[in-house]
């Protein structure tokens, strides 16, 4: 693994080896299970109908990449829309967005997915605050992927 | 083997006592239960131990039921403890575990309150009506009713691990109804009986409930299910007529009496 110094989220790595090991069974193609569009964070409209009393994922735009079964082990059956905490602008909007899901469409749950570098934090924060602004209350879980598509953290927030 | 996991645990203790032991080595505390109708391969399941020591627990009971045949015992790694202050409980079970909180609070007095019952004056019965009525409204009717109208629905009701948890509620209510009687004929040493069963009785039913129950349960709930759970006890929240914070006011003053 090559590396280079820097904020370790840019910071150059090569798994490439690693990655031809993981071939695993052939098992045909695998079946999309986005049901729905758009899902850029500052493109979706928290009141659309496939949000209404769902189970919502926000995820880091990195995590799909990473998470080999990320369709069948966490986009199944759920709503979601993607946000980089890093390099988007106006945020703020994000707050309100998920506030909207929370209090107005009224979702079951909320999963937020980032990668486990440090600036990913921020879109957890940004979920936490927009909780703490809402009327009502629903679970929130967490999930944590390593960069190689590990799942390092995956814990319930107290309600 | 096999047929030694679909028969009850208290039948293969009866007949292999060694394997009590076995089990308390995993911190499987099978030998205290009062009904002991779980099966050994449920017993296995719920306990999530990590898979060597799964697979040792395994091999140590075949040995014990099996002395003559050559089986060989894994090594394990060290042990790691499925306390539940450790386990990362959902939202709706982390309710019920607080709400355990509350109730092992009123056991811990229990022994000083039926050490001074007062079954003479109208103020002493107003106080044991009250303790009684923290267990059948909040305990009972607030905590216990979740469960079983809600949350055992999510399961198999005639799993034996529900079947030994319903069977406790039913000892609860019993044991309440014998303390009415009692209070009625001011018999305060039946009174005091009977709140010690009631201890005894909650506090190993909540501890199965929090170490082994609630985790195995949260195991098996999808998001989705977690989700409206969650919307239905906070349902039930809602709709409750007296606030259990009426409770716990109660509770705060016995503790400050005993303290």
């Amino acid at each position: 693994m090559d590396k280079s110094d820097g904020c370790p989220g840019s910071r150059m790595m090569n798994f490439k080896k690693a990655a031809e090991m993981n071939t695993g069974p052939a098992v045909g193609k695998i079946k999309s299970q986005l049901t729905q569009w758009p899902i850029q964070m500052h493109l979706i409209n928290p009141a659309a109908p496939y949000y209404q009393g769902a189970d919502v994922l926000l995820t880091a735009d990195c995590v799909a990449y990473a998470l080999g079964d990320f369709h069948r082990d966490y986009l199944k059956d759920k709503s979601i829309a993607i946000a980089c905490p890093k390099l988007d602008q106006g945020q703020d909007v994000y707050l309100e967005k998920i506030r909207a899901w929370i209090d107005d469409a009224k979702i079951n749950t909320l999963t937020v997915l980032i990668m486990q570098v440090p600036c990913c934090m921020g879109l957890m924060n940004l979920a936490r605050q927009a909780a703490d602004g809402s009327k009502r209350k629903v679970p929130i879980k967490y999930v944590v992927v390593g960069v190689q598509g590990e799942i390092l953290q995956e814990e319930w927030a107290a309600a | 083997m096999n047929e030694y996991l679909n028969r009850g645990i208290k039948e293969i203790i009866e007949e292999f006592p060694e394997v009590e032991d076995v089990l308390n080595d995993y911190d499987i505390g099978c030998g205290p239960c009062s009904v002991g109708i779980c099966l050994l391969k449920d017993i296995v399941a719920i306990h999530r131990l990590p898979q060597d020591q799964e697979q040792q627990l395994m091999a140590r009971i075949a040995k014990v039921i099996h002395p003559d045949k050559d089986i060989r015992i894994p090594q394990a790694e060290k042990k790691v403890l499925t306390r539940s202050e450790e386990f990362n409980y959902s939202p709706p079970m982390k309710k019920l575990v607080d709400e355990h909180v509350v109730i092992k609070r009123w056991i811990a007095l229990i022994p000083e309150f039926a050490k001074n019952l007062d079954v003479e004056s109208e103020g002493g019965r107003r106080l044991i009506l009250d303790g009684i009525d923290l267990i059948r409204s909040y305990a009972d009717k607030y905590h216990h009713a979740k469960e079983e109208d809600i949350l055992f629905k999510y399961f198999d009701e005639e799993a034996d691990i529900i079947k030994v948890m319903l069977q406790d509620h039913t000892h609860g209510r019993a044991l309440v109804k014998e303390m009415l009687a009692a209070l009625e004929k001011r018999d305060a040493k039946t009174i005091a009986a009977n709140l010690m069963a009631y201890r005894e009785l909650l506090t190993e039913h909540i501890r199965k409930e929090d170490e082994i129950l609630y985790p195995w349960m949260d195991n098996q709930l999808s998001t989705r299910q977690v989700g409206e759970l969650f919307a239905k006890f906070d349902e039930v929240d809602r709709q409750i007529d007296v606030s259990p914070g009426t409770y716990e006011v109660f509770i705060a003053q016995l503790e400050k009496k005993f303290a």
